[in-house]
């Protein structure tokens, strides 16, 4: 840490100290932007106390819903009798359903982290429901004509033609939007169907059976019990730190928040814009790529039509954590909750036996009241900002 | 007792933005069929007063009184129901329609449910004729020059029934000779009895078109004077506050040293053609030229930004391969474009995440930031600067334009370029600022530093450089020393015995 970290605070705490627009952007693993007393944001970071940080933090509002929401659920869910312990358990709060929630999240959330990074580089990615299926078909195909039968072997090899093939097809997008220059919605909408279109052909509309080994790998228990499979779980809190990492604390990072905020500013700043768009295209295929893998191992089959639609609720997850479709606002860990939150909407359709029939108009209207709250949140805490400055 | 009340007061009013200065406690008049000037930095409320008076924002406190009824407006529709239209800084229209369109957007004639095309491009005609402006309304605003959109915006009002129009700085982006049309309007309109609100730092234009002078400062109204009681001195004083010692003045030129930007043969299809010049360390070089004579498309092209262009660029002795931003920095060169808005910010970042952003490799480790060295580095130009360090963190789109603008230059500095090209580096800051950035120029230029100079302000450019090359239509055709008048550079720019047009853009 260099000197700027250690001025005391007395030295810069006249002048205007608010940093509301930085706030208002809402970008929250950045501590310098939560800051909202005077001075030097480097001290406050440190003299701030944990909880408050976390108050301010944009997640809290995705956070506190979501704690709404399992509160109601738990409370609503009911109970049954197990019939082997004779415990009285809750239909909702139990192990077995919350990491089954996280199980089902966490394929969204992967690749919603990816999505996020392209969305506030100003682009869009409609293939990585297509990049799924391919990079689990290839998979699927690549272990049955050369690869090992099973063992670790065939878990490595899986892992590797999946993120393979996710990285290829992603730079495959970014530099057909780069190069051809057609707008990323129209090249990702073309290469949603054709790889689909390839799964389609090379996998001749087969389902695919994997070796069990990459079942059990992906349905490694960990010491958690027998029917609890918290591999995804943790993949997905990975991932998303990992992006967070990215975006916040690496040059990339920032540059792709730079090009998504201003792409001519950032071209008159000397970055190169070709590159930085097709690595975030290359970062979304490596994350469908990765979510193919721990997808296809779960459930021990590839088939090309896995994954159909679900570059939908990728980008509604990102919507919902906060990206801005425009451009230069989003935020990792925020895809990943809304990754959650929108599958916990489905799950509570079932815990509470609601008709499942209406679960799509549930869902729909559940991403157009999360996207209009945080706008209005956005609004309420720039306006008191803006009265708490005399 | 008194006569007539005043067309328009303001009564106490304030205004608060988040992370903008504003207004406070604001009172003045003006009064009917006068031109009143709104003066003051940057930042000191002379913009937002006017959006209060146009309806575009509310105030938080206060009153707006027209013809002595106090007024709210909620929206500019509102205001421009009361007779008050303004022509906006930024100009706003729908650029994928006609001038006819949005001429009539408000309203647009109908026979039956469809849209009559005869009717409409009539009225259109018939408000551009009421102001005696002669533009084809079947053109697509898009394709406008700024000074047609601009007189397209004046029409909108006065065909709108304004009798009060305010002007938001209308001639920081027009040429010398569109400026003079959009002078002559003025006084057209005023004839007419139409009260003028001027907003604007140009000293000679407000002395030339105001009769009355509001200065602003921090928000604060300072005065209101009749202009003939006012010089450009005491402007300038009831301004900033202060007197202000240096404004463009003070000459020490060093010996040139050697020789750090050489463009040679340097031509982009119907922009430019074989331009030729050095820069040397020590010295800045003013390019001078009207608007369109090509002096913004060679510093993009030297910068890297023409794919078109061809030539050869040598910065510190060194060919630079041309077509690559990026190379262009890493040899040393800083460009301020002249669009600081689209060019040169990135509105959603931080003053430091933008000052950085060429820099962040430098200030990096295998790809991660080093927060600390950023923030030092960040902040050792801001000292430089005089800004003062908390707005290292607020967003650069809240920032005032100065300092906008020296968040700009800061970019290059924390590069550490040793060639800046300087593309219209004062446009839109106030006074205080613009001392600033003059005296940091020479700085950089006494530092060693070379600097290529672009400016439509002959004073400045006469000021600051050491030689001026003199550009026209596309072609160096002169170059001129220290202690050039401004006559000669005029003439040489506009083509000795031709008359002062402009290439259309």
């Amino acid at each position: 840490m260099s000197g700027g970290y250690l001025q005391p605070p007395a030295a810069t705490s006249e002048g205007p100290g608010v940093p509301a627009r930085a706030v208002a952007r809402g970008v929250d693993e950045r501590p310098s932007s939560l800051t909202r007393s005077a001075g030097n944001p480097a001290y406050n970071r440190r003299a701030m106390s944990l909880l408050r940080r976390l108050l301010r933090s944009q997640q809290a509002g995705l956070v506190l819903i979501i704690l709404a929401l399992l509160v109601a659920l738990s409370l609503l869910a009911g109970s049954h009798v197990d019939a082997t312990t004779g415990l009285t358990v809750n239909n909702f709060l139990n192990s077995y359903t919350l990491i089954q929630t996280a199980t089902d999240a966490s394929f969204i959330a992967i690749m919603a982290v990816g999505a996020t990074v392209v969305i506030i580089s100003g682009g869009i990615d409609l293939s990585v429901g297509s990049v799924y299926a391919l990079a689990g078909v290839g998979m699927g195909l690549f272990l049955r004509t050369a690869g090992p039968a099973g063992g670790a072997g065939a878990v490595w090899v899986a892992f590797v033609v999946c993120v393979a093939i996710g990285g290829a097809a992603g730079a495959l997008n970014g530099a057909m939007v780069v190069g051809l220059r057609v707008h990323p919605f129209i090249i990702t909408l073309g290469s949603m169907w054709i790889l689909r279109g390839i799964a389609f052909v090379s996998s001749k509309a087969e389902s695919i059976l994997l070796p069990e080994s990459l079942t059990h790998f992906a349905k490694a228990p960990l010491g958690l019990g027998a029917a609890l499979y918290p591999i995804p779980m943790l993949a997905m809190l990975v991932v998303a730190a990992l992006g967070a990492i990215y975006l916040q604390r690496t040059v990339m990072g920032r540059h792709v928040f730079a090009v998504g905020g201003n792409p001519e500013a950032s071209r008159f700043s000397g970055l190169r814009l070709g590159r930085i768009q097709i690595g975030v295209y290359v970062l979304s295929g490596l994350t469908a790529g990765l979510a193919a893998f721990l997808g296809a191992s779960f459930y021990g089959s590839v088939s090309c039509g896995d994954a159909t639609g679900y570059e939908l609720y990728v980008i509604a997850s990102a919507v919902v954590g906060g990206a801005r479709l425009s451009g230069g606002r989003g935020s990792a860990i925020n895809a990943m909750l809304g990754a959650v939150l929108i599958v916990l909407i489905r799950q509570s359709i079932r815990t509470l036996h609601a008709d499942q029939n209406y679960e799509w108009i549930i869902i729909g209207c559940a991403i157009v009241v999360a996207v209009v709250l945080d706008q209005a949140s956005a609004r309420f805490a720039a306006r008191r900002l803006a009265g708490g400055e005399s | 007792m008194d006569p007539a009340p005043p067309l328009i007061s303001f009564r106490g009013v304030s205004k608060r933005f988040p992370g903008a200065r504003a207004l406070e406690d604001v009172s003045f008049d003006v009064a009917s069929g006068s031109c009143h000037a709104l003066c003051g930095e940057n930042g000191a409320g002379k913009s937002t007063l006017g959006k209060l008076l146009a309806g575009i924002d509310v105030p938080d406190a206060g009153e707006i009184l027209v013809a002595g009824r106090p007024v709210h407006f909620g929206e500019p529709r509102d205001a421009l129901a009361a007779g008050i239209g303004m022509v906006h800084q930024e100009l706003s229209f729908c650029e994928n329609l006609s001038v006819a369109e949005n001429l009539c957007l408000g309203d647009l004639p109908r026979r039956g449910l469809l849209l009559s095309r005869p009717a409409l491009e009539q009225r259109a005609r018939d408000m551009l004729a009421a102001i005696e402006a002669t533009i084809d309304v079947r053109r697509l605003v898009g394709d406008l020059t700024v000074a047609e959109q601009q007189v397209v915006q004046i029409a909108a009002a006065v065909g709108g029934g304004a009798r009060v129009i305010i002007f938001d700085e209308p001639t920081s982006s027009l040429s010398q000779h569109e400026a003079d049309h959009l002078y002559a309007l003025l006084g057209r309109l005023r004839s007419r009895g139409t009260t003028c609100v001027y907003v604007s730092h140009r000293m000679p234009e407000i002395f030339r078109l105001c009769d009355t002078i509001t200065v602003l400062r921090d928000g604060k109204h300072v005065a209101t004077r009749a202009a003939n009681a006012l010089d450009e001195a005491a402007l300038v004083h009831l301004m900033i506050g202060r007197e202000l010692s240096e404004y463009l003045g003070q000459k020490a030129d060093r010996e040139p040293g050697e020789a750090l930007l050489r463009v040679q043969e340097l031509s982009s299809p119907g922009r430019f053609a074989d331009i030729g010049f050095e820069v040397r360390a020590g010295e800045v070089v003013g390019l001078a030229g009207l608007v369109g004579a090509g002096r913004s498309d060679i510093a993009k092209a030297i910068f890297g930004l023409d794919a078109e262009a061809h030539g050869r660029v040598e910065v510190a002795g060194k060919a630079l391969a041309g077509g690559s931003p990026a190379a262009a920095m890493r040899a040393g060169l800083g460009f301020v474009p002249e669009d600081r808005k689209r060019q040169g910010l990135i509105a959603g970042l931080t003053a430091l995440e933008n000052l950085t952003l060429p820099t962040l490799a430098q200030l990096s480790r295998f790809g991660w930031i080093r927060f600390g060295a950023e923030r030092a580095r960040a902040e050792e130009v801001f000292a430089r600067l005089k800004l003062p360090p908390p707005g290292l963190d607020l967003a650069a789109g809240g920032l005032s334009g100065g300092n906008q603008q020296k968040i700009v230059l800061a970019k290059w500095l924390a590069a550490r370029c040793r060639v800046l090209l300087l593309d219209e580096p004062t446009r839109g800051v106030d006074v205080g600022a613009k001392s600033e950035i003059h005296g940091l120029i020479r700085d950089l230029a006494a530092g060693g530093s070379g600097i290529l100079l672009i400016s439509s302000e002959l004073p400045e450019l006469l000021a600051l450089s050491t030689r001026m090359l003199v550009l026209r239509e596309g072609r160096l055709v002169g170059e001129l020393g220290r202690g050039a008048d401004q006559e000669t550079l005029m003439r040489l720019m506009a083509g000795v015995d031709a008359p002062i047009v402009n290439r259309p853009r």
